[in-house]
This record gives structure tokens, C-alpha cells and sequence, in this order.
């Protein structure tokens, strides 16, 4: 409603008279029924007629009734799905190369890719499709807004999303997808090598734990332990269990022990059928199919051995590099010392009191240096017997494959 | 370290999985002498007259015994022609009253009522039913006697009479529709609110919830017509519904006819003035079937040289009229819902012989005419009693299945007199079997909307339910308040010197309040210096100026018949200031107008609120955008 401005020479009429007072009524003529009538009730009963006291109640209990229904507006929970902007590169994606589409991207996931769960998946489906069926592109703004001509008779793009979400909503191909997922493969691009190592090392626990948390997904054994110690959630942030230093030892050893057997045993689902050749589609050719069925299968072989060494490598190298490795074995010794100079102490005080004569020095030697070999040998077991682990899986990989 | 979600997404559960429906089981039954509606809540949310699992909205309240059997509703009717004597109807309206008070003169085409043989002054019905018959004593296994090969008699059931009194009769009934409106939901149902007509005296009402409990369902409230007709009108499913206006509840029932007058104020209803008229000869459904009885018995004598006398005396007569009653109904029905002529067909009506017939709207209003005019005779003493002139009405909520008919509605328009935009079911075209306005939906969607608004009352408060059994004394506004923004004299069409809003209606229940968001162009200074604005805040008087026109001469000669040459009466609404109560001044910063013409003009949005307390104080607040008050006035009365 528009209202015109008071005009310039304005002026009140001069004398202003009260108000006719209200007219008090039988009673029974005001009906008692409806809406209107329960909040004349309210008002009057409990708030004495007072409407801001009326208000602030009325408030408080359509927060409280929110409060009791989820999200109270009726429009429904996505889940965590919301909006992305779709740009035209993703506008004019071609159905015909699917195989090479991020499925996640075209439905509006790439948030959440791996994680999505099935009801997002959905949700995210419908969304996409709500606003990209062939029937609704007259309506399209995004397009118009690219300037790309929606008005053809091109259902490109919900091709592509039915595809995705064909691919997506079916477990199987899921995990196929989701083992060569485009952005995972680009995380892996950068991963941290032996020679960063070498002089001037970044921190240790930056650099490998977002690595192994990008491995864990394809564990088939959840949850996966971190790589740092997880902190007890009661505990200050005064007392990092990770700063090894302020840690107590045995805690820390278990956690450190836990953490590389796990990754040494790693069990992994990733697997690489989707990258499989497919079979020549004019070929009727059974011997032609038998070749390319071979050939993918020998491929996909090869292709989790490499991913085997891959993760071995990495576990290798953050060995290799893990400053509490260190410190452990320096606390181990210390504690060994520690032990060897109480007992020396004990049977040796009263035995020799003109300190340790060469005989002695080199018997220690010569001890040190069988501890050492010792050690050395023991390295080695483990070595071999990660060795032997590893061939295990492959075979068992194998025997999969074969299956 | 959060924890992690475990590959291929079982990221989260979604956080509930089925919503529970919160559709209210609950179920609004209009209870008629002659026929009853139920509705519910439906999937949609919305209140609903539903019907029944025959397909029926209006279900006639009658039941019928007929040997072992017992049939409920409309399959009942047709009972009345062979099996009148087992067949009750009408029996709302005798419950809770003595035997001694009910008018006997009356000749009834079904079940009669007399006195109950052992409650002293108790009404009751008498039918003959067969009882099954009770099962053979179980015969021990031992000394029984060799197997004959005679076939065992089948036992008959045995004829007896059953007592029922009116309010067994209407637990029968109401526990029919129940269990219709719980098939319907697929639930049982939770509460039941039921229409009772003004003219109930508590003893009766109570005899009514008794019934209603002994069906087996919680009654709510027993709500009267008029409240049930409010219900429905202000809410958010009937057109305008959040208006203030005044209504005319035009209530037509079989026998009886309830007018109510009532000042809707955003959503409270106070009652102007009602009357309620039964057994006139001349009201109601029934005065108009035997109006049609008679013209159609008169056609068929006409037609077939048979005698179908009217009122009818022999025993044959009496099948042939209520042969003819039951057909009418469809008759009716026809000629509301379409213009085309309806037909009435009738076998073996009299001697045997058939009887068709067509009718055509404009005979039949013709036919009608005694009983619309009786309608709007009574509608004009109602308005005069209380000093309502018709053009005042801005609606006209119609009730009950002879408000269907459109010839009534024209005809009432016509003779009562009302203004020309005056809304109807009709004109905002919402009639029709289960559109919101149709008449026979009306009262039973306002029960099933009142019924779900008490279930909801949370259960800390039940001042507030019992509050609805209780009549609330009100204060009412006095005069209409409204508010004018002067204006330089230019433009003063409705001589009050600038542009009037009306804000608080004339019989506004107090404590009342009323928002309006306007948007004022801002005065004092150039540009962005314009921040003020104001208002002058009037009691208004209303009134109706009534202008004699001549109709307009036309070229041809003045024929002799056309006799139209008295001055028509055109009737206008007029607002005249009364009293002064104070202006408004308030400033606020505005934007700039982007409307060309008007460059250079600031313009703000600004809320104002008129709040009148009970306490007699009328605080008018104004607020910008933001909620912050930029001008105030205070009235004292």
C-alpha cells in the first residue's frame, strides 16, 4: 500500500476528543470456537490481554515446538546435500564418455563423494533432476544464465545424471568407481617421497596423516587406526599425547606398534574393473573377447600389485622417517642402561672399586656390538616377515582374481 | 579425532526415518434431524466432509430393522415405503425429552413413537425383529442314537420386538459413522465434535453426548451451528477467510431454519443478533418437498387419471407419496448441482403405474417460491430486530442441502436486498460435492477444524478447553476506528480529505490489535532530509446513503406495459468522520522512490500497530523495517 506524503502546510484539526468507550456485552455472544477464539483465550487468560507478554509466548513456543519437530518450516531435511554451482563445463558433459564423468560432481556431491550415503545419493538424484528433466528446460535459469541454448532438443546433461546415479545407487559399481574416484587419484599425485625426507624433513604428523586417512577408506577392516595417538576426549589440550615428550612411553609404543602392523596387513577392496578395456562392440569375435578378457584381468592384477607396493611404500617411508620409532628405541635403551648400571651396581660396587679395567671395557664391547647384530638380525625377521605377508596378499589377490 | 564414517556412505543415518503423521484423528460430525455428515482430517492436511464407505456425504439419519438385518443410513430410506412400521428417522430431536413433551398430532411415515413400557414418560420405537435362533444344546457323544438320514430342521429365528428409545437409536447411528470416519483414517479415533442446533436445552445436549460416549468416542464439544459455520469460514481454506466482515449464516434444515448474524473480526465471531424458526409450515426442506409432492401428485393424476390425493390418507397413498418423497431427494440434488431440467422417475407409483417426469429449474423456483420467500421474510425481520441494513452484509454462508440450490440464493439476493458484491458460495463458485463452501460440508469440516484445534490444546492448560463450554462476557469497540493520510485536497473523492483505512471494525471483541504494513512517502525537506510522515487516527461513522435514480429514458416510445418508470434505489456505503482522536507523527529514514515520475521522493516501509486493551487505551505504534518504534499515540477513552 502506498501512502501519500503529508502535505507541506499540514496542520492538525485543533481539539481532539477521547475515545467512545467500549461497549461491555452479554455474555454468549462471542462465539467460542476456531483459532482466533483459543488465542483470545490465551490473551486474556494468561497474559492479562497484554499483547507483548502475549507475544513473547507465543515465541517461546513456537521455538520450543521447533525445537520438538526438526527443521518445523515442512520443507524437508536433505541430509547435508545442498546446492552446487554447476558450471558449464559440467553443463555440456558428453553421455557418451561416462566412463570418464565424476559421478559425484554431476550429482552435486562433491562434498561428500565417498561418504555420501544412499539417502543422499537419493536426495541429491532428486534434486538434480527436479531442475534438469528434458521437461522442465524451458524453465532452466542456470543455463540461460551460461548462455547455453537449453531449448534444443538435448538431454545431454540428464543423461549424464541418470548414468551417475545408475553407477552410484548399484554397491558394486560404486566401489569400482570410488577405487579410481578422479580426485583420489590427484590426492595421490603428491605424496610425500623419501627424498623430502632427506634434508630439511616437514613436520611428521602434517605430512602423513591426512595420507593414511585418504588410504583408510579403501580398508576392509573399519575403523582404521590414526596415526596419531587419539587424544582422550576428557584430556587438555596442555597434555598432547602426540608431543612425544610430555607422553608416557608404553601408551605410546602399543599405539605405535598397533598402528604399523595394521597398515603392514593392510586389507584393501580397491580394486581397478573400471579401468577394464572394453570388449570391441563389433567384434563378434569369441577368441577377441577371450584376448581383451585376459589382457583386463592381467592389467587389473597388475594394477593392485602396484597399488600394494604404493601403500607399502608409503608405510615403509613413514617408518623409516616416524621420529617416535626413535624415541622409542632411545627410551628402550635408556631403560636398558638404566636396568645394566643398577645391577652393575649391585654385584659390581663391592667387586671393583678402581672403576672398569680394559678386559671389561672390551668385554662391554664386544657386547654392544652382539646386541647390535642382534638387533640387526631381529630387523631383519621383521623385514622378511613383512615380506612374506606381502606375498600372501598377493597371492591371495591372485587366487581372488582367479576366482 | 571425530570418528570417521565408514566407506561407501553409510556417512549418516538420515536423522528420522518416517516422519509420524500428524494428521489428528479426529472426525467432525454435523448431526441433522435428517441427515448427518461426518469429515476428517485427509492426507492433505486439510478438513474434509468425507463420505461414507456407500459413497455417500449426506447420510440420512434413519434406521431400519428388517428381519435379522439392520441397515444405517440411505440404504435405510427405502425401507420407509414397505417397511415403514421398523423404520425410525427423526429421532435427534427427541433426545432427552419427556414422552409427554413431544407433539403427538404430528402423523409420522415411519416408526411411531410411544411410551416406553417400563421407564415411566419415556419415549421409545417399537420394531419387530427376528432374533437368531438360540443353538441347539450340544449333544453328548455317547448314547446317541443311530444317524438318520432325514436332514436335521434348521432352526428359524424367532420374531420378537425390540425397544429402542431415541438416544439408543442415535448410539447406533453415530457409531455407524464412526466407524466409517475410522475406516476412512485408518486409526481409531481419538475425539469427536458434534453440531447440536440452537434450540437444544442442556438436557438435551447432555442426552446427546451420552449417546455419543455410549458409540464408543470422547465428544471434544458439543458445538452449535453458528460456531461450526465460523470454524469453517475463518480458516485459511475458505476464501478470504482472514477478512473482517459481516456474515449471514443462512441455515436450512429439513424442518427448521437458524439465520445468524455475525461480525467476524479477524477470526473472533460475535454474534449481531440469530433466530431460529422450526415447524413453520412454510421453512425448511421438508415444507419444500411436499410442495413439490403436491405438484408432481397433482401431474400424475393429470397424466394417468389416478387419484393421488394430497395429504394422503389410505394406506396406498401414504407408500406413493413416500415412493415420491425418496425420489424427489435425487430430484433435488440434480437440479442444485446443474441447470439442466432434472427428472423424477418413479416405479409403479400408484396402481402400479410408472411415473416420469422432468423438471425444469425455472418450474421449480416457480414451485419454491412460498418457501423462499418465507426464508427471506424471516432474513429481513432478523436485520431490522437488530438494526442491520442488508447492504451491511459482506457474506452469506449457506448451510445445509436446500442452501444448495442456486434458485434460492438468486432469489434471496433479489428480495432481501443485498449489496451486489455481497460473497457467496456461489459467486466465489466454492459449491459443489466436496468443494469448502458446500452447503451439506459446512458444519461437519467446522467440527472436524474445532475438533482438531481442542485436541492440540497442550494438556498443562485445561482452563482453555473448559473455556470453550463457557461463555465469555466481551467488550466490544463502540464505533470504527480508522486512520486517514491527509492529502492535499487534489484527489477527495470520499470527502474526508484524504485516504482513509478502516483498522478497528465497529463490534471488535477487546483486547484487539491490528498490523499494517505501509508504505509512506516521507515529507519535510528535500531528498533524503524527508524523514517525517504522519496520520490523523478518526472514529468513523458508517452509514448507507440511499440515492433515488430515474432509470435511464430510453429513445423508444413508452410502451404501455413497461411500468419501470419509479426512481431505482441505489444504496452506497459512506464513512463520516465522528471524533478526533490524535495524530501520528513519526520519523524514520526512507529510500529514495525508483518510480520516475516521482524522482526525488523518499519512501519508507513502515508497520503500524493499533493495540485497544481492555483497560479502554488505544496505543497506535508505528515501526520501520527494522522493529524499531519511530512514532507513537496514545487514546485514553
Amino acid at each position: 500500500m502506498a501512502i501519500p506524503a503529508l502535505p507541506a502546510n499540514y496542520a492538525p484539526p485543533a481539539s481532539t476528543s477521547k475515545l467512545t468507550p467500549a461497549i461491555t456485552q452479554p455474555k454468549g455472544k462471542l462465539i467460542a470456537a476456531g483459532p482466533a477464539f483459543l488465542g483470545h483465550l490465551r490473551l486474556v487468560r494468561h497474559h492479562d490481554g497484554d499483547f507483548k507478554k502475549f507475544d513473547a509466548a507465543t515465541a517461546v513456543e513456537r521455538e520450543a515446538a521447533l525445537a520438538a519437530n526438526g527443521n518445523g518450516n515442512g520443507e524437508e531435511d536433505d541430509l547435508g546435500v545442498g546446492e552446487e554451482s554447476e558450471d558449464e563445463a559440467l553443463l555440456t558433459l558428453d553421455p557418451k564418455e561416462w566412463k570418464k564423468q565424476d559421478h559425484y560432481r554431476v550429482l552435486g556431491l562433491s562434498h561428500l563423494r565417498w561418504t555420501a550415503s544412499p539417502a543422499q545419493i537419493k536426495i541429491a538424484h532428486r534434486k538434480k533432476v527436479l531442475r534438469h528433466h528434458p521437461d522442465k528446460k524451458a524453465s532452466d535459469t542456470t543455463a540461460a544464465a551460461l548462455g547455453l541454448n537449453m531449448n534444443t532438443n538435448d538431454d545431454a546433461f540428464f543423461k549424464c545424471i541418470q548414468k551417475a546415479h545408475e553407477v552410484l545407487t548399484n554397491a558394486e559399481r560404486r566401489r569400482q568407481f570410488d577405487s579410481v574416484d578422479p580426485v583420489f587419484l590427484d590426492e595421490v599425485e603428491d605424496v610425500p617421497s623419501a627424498s623430502d625426507f632427506k634434508s630439511n624433513p616437514p613436520p611428521f604428523l602434517a605430512t602423513f596423516a591426512p595420507v593414511f586417512e585418504r588410504e583408510a577408506r579403501f580398508s576392509r577392516i573399519q575403523p582404521v587406526p590414526q596415526l596419531a595417538v587419539p587424544r582422550a576426549a576428557d584430556a587438555e589440550a596442555v597434555n598432547d599425547p602426540n608431543d612425544i615428550k610430555g607422553h608416557a612411553f608404553p601408551a605410546l609404543k602399543a599405539h605405535v606398534e598397533a598402528f604399523y602392523d595394521f597398515w603392514y596387513n593392510f586389507d584393501s577392496w580397491r580394486s581397478f574393473e573400471w579401468l577394464d578395456k572394453e570388449v570391441n562392440e563389433g567384434s563378434d569375435s569369441r577368441d577377441d573377447k577371450r584376448y581383451t578378457e585376459k589382457k583386463n584381468k592381467s592389467e587389473r592384477a597388475r594394477r593392485k600389485r602396484d597399488d600394494i607396493a604404493r601403500v607399502r611404500g608409503i608405510v615403509d617411508l613413514c617408518l623409516s622417517v616416524d621420529p617416535r620409532i626413535k624415541h622409542i628405541k632411545l627410551q628402550e635403551k635408556e631403560a636398558r642402561e638404566a636396568k645394566k648400571a643398577a645391577a652393575g651396581k649391585k654385584s659390581g660396587a663391592p667387586a671393583a672399586p678402581a672403576g672398569k679395567s680394559k678386559k671389561e671395557e672390551e668385554e662391554e664391547k664386544a657386547k654392544k656390538e652382539e646386541e647390535e647384530k642382534a638387533a640387526k638380525a631381529e630387523a631383519k625377521k621383521a623385514k622378511a616377515a613383512a615380506a612374506n605377508a606381502a606375498k600372501k596378499a598377493r597371492r591371495a589377490q591372485r587366487v581372488e582374481d582367479g576366482a | 579425532m571425530a570418528p570417521k564414517p565408514t566407506p561407501n556412505g553409510n556417512a549418516a543415518k538420515p536423522p528420522v526415518e518416517a516422519t509420524p503423521s500428524n494428521i489428528p484423528a479426529v472426525v467432525g460430525i454435523n448431526f441433522g434431524n435428517a441427515y448427518a455428515s461426518i469429515a476428517v482430517y485427509t492426507k492433505e492436511g486439510l478438513a474434509e466432509c468425507i463420505a461414507n464407505e456407500n459413497g455417500e456425504r449426506q447420510i440420512a439419519c434413519a434406521i431400519a430393522f428388517h428381519g435379522e438385518e439392520i441397515y444405517v443410513g440411505n440404504q435405510a430410506m427405502p425401507q420407509l415405503v414397505k417397511n415403514a412400521q421398523n423404520t425410525i428417522t427423526g429421532f435427534r430431536n427427541l433426545l432427552g425429552k419427556k414422552f409427554s413433551e413431544i407433539d403427538q398430532t404430528k402423523t409420522a411415515s415411519s416408526a411411531p413413537v410411544i411410551q416406553h413400557p417400563t421407564e415411566a414418560d419415556t419415549p421409545a420405537y417399537k420394531v419387530d425383529v427376528l432374533q437368531p435362533a438360540p443353538k441347539p444344546l450340544p449333544t453328548s457323544a455317547s448314547n446317541t442314537p443311530a444317524a438318520s438320514h432325514a436332514a436335521t430342521p434348521r432352526s428359524e429365528p424367532i420374531p420378537s420386538t425390540r425397544i429402542l428409545t431415541p438416544q439408543e437409536a442415535t448410539t447406533m447411528f453415530l457409531s455407524s459413522l464412526l466407524q466409517s470416519a475410522s475406516d476412512f483414517l485408518g486409526k481409531p479415533i481419538l475425539g469427536a465434535v458434534i453440531t447440536v442446533p440452537p434450540f437444544f436445552t442442556q438436557t438435551q445436549k447432555d442426552a446427546l453426548k451420552k449417546a455419543a460416549q455410549d458409540a464408543g468416542v470422547r465428544v471434544l464439544q458439543l458445538l452449535d451451528e453458528a460456531s461450526a459455520v465460523l470454524t469453517t469460514t475463518t480458516s485459511p481454506q475458505w476464501p478470504g477467510g482472514a477478512e473482517d466482515r459481516t456474515q449471514l449464516v443462512v441455515d436450512v434444515g429439513a424442518s427448521s431454519l437458524s439465520l445468524s448474524v455475525i461480525a467476524l473480526r479477524s477470526g473472533l465471531g460475535y454474534i449481531l443478533g440469530s433466530k431460529t424458526t422450526t415447524n413453520a409450515a412454510n421453512i425448511g426442506g421438508d415444507a419444500l418437498s411436499s410442495l413439490l409432492v403436491k405438484h408432481f401428485a397433482k401431474e400424475f393424476t393429470k397424466k394417468t387419471k389416478t387419484a393421488l390425493p394430497q395429504p394422503p390418507s389410505t394406506k396406498e397413498d401414504i407408500r406413493a407419496t413416500t415412493k415420491l418423497l425418496l425420489a424427489l431427494e435425487h430430484t433435488k440434488r440434480t437440479l442444485s448441482a446443474s441447470p439442466a431440467p432434472a427428472s423424477l422417475s418413479v416405479e409403479s407409483l400408484h396402481s402400479g403405474l410408472d411415473y416420469t417426469a422432468t423438471i425444469a429449474r425455472m418450474r421449480f423456483d416457480l414451485l419454491a417460491t412460498p418457501v423462499y420467500t418465507a426464508i427471506a421474510s424471516e432474513i429481513k425481520s432478523l436485520l431490522e430486530s437488530i438494526a442491520v441494513d442488508p447492504h451491511d452484509i459482506d457474506e452469506i454462508a449457506y448451510v445445509g442441502g436446500t442452501a444448495c440450490l442456486p434458485g434460492l440464493d438468486s432469489h434471496l439476493l433479489t428480495s432481501v436486498g443485498f449489496s451486489e458484491d455481497v460473497q457467496t458460495a456461489f459467486s466465489n463458485s466454492t459449491m459443489g460435492s466436496g468443494a469448502i463452501g458446500d452447503p451439506t460440508g459446512v458444519l461437519s469440516t467446522g467440527c472436524a477444524l474445532q475438533a482438531a484445534l481442542l485436541l492440540g490444546i497442550p494438556a498443562e492448560s485445561p482452563d482453555l478447553v473448559q473455556a470453550f463450554d463457557e461463555a465469555e462476557e466481551v467488550k466490544t469497540t463502540a464505533r470504527t476506528i480508522g486512520m486517514l493520510f491527509p492529502t492535499a485536497g487534489a484527489d477527495d473523492s470520499n470527502g474526508l480529505g484524504g485516504m482513509y483505512i478502516s483498522v478497528i471494525h465497529k463490534h471488535t471483541p477487546l483486547p484487539a490489535r491490528r498490523i499494517f504494513e505501509v508504505e509512506v512517502t516521507l515529507s519535510g525537506g528535500e531528498g533524503d532530509k524527508a524523514t517525517k510522515f504522519g496520520f490523523e487516527v478518526w472514529e468513523v461513522e458508517e452509514g448507507i446513503k440511499v440515492d433515488k435514480v430515474a432509470p435511464p429514458k430510453s429513445d423508444l416510445p413508452p410502451s404501455s406495459d413497461d411500468e419501470d418508470d419509479e426512481p431505482e434505489e441505489v444504496k452506497t456505503k459512506t464513512i463520516t468522520k465522528h471524533n478526533f482522536l490524535g495524530t501520528l507523527f513519526g520519523e524514520t529514514k526512507g529510500t529514495a522512490v525508483k518510480d520516475k515520475t516521482k524522482k526525488g521522493t523518499y519512501a519508507a516501509a513502515v508497520q503500524i500497530e493499533f493495540a485497544f486493551g481492555t483497560d479502554g487505551v488505544l496505543l497506535v505504534e508505528a515501526r520501520d523495517s527494522k522493529g524499531e518504534k519511530v512514532g507513537e499515540l496514545r487514546v485514553e477513552s
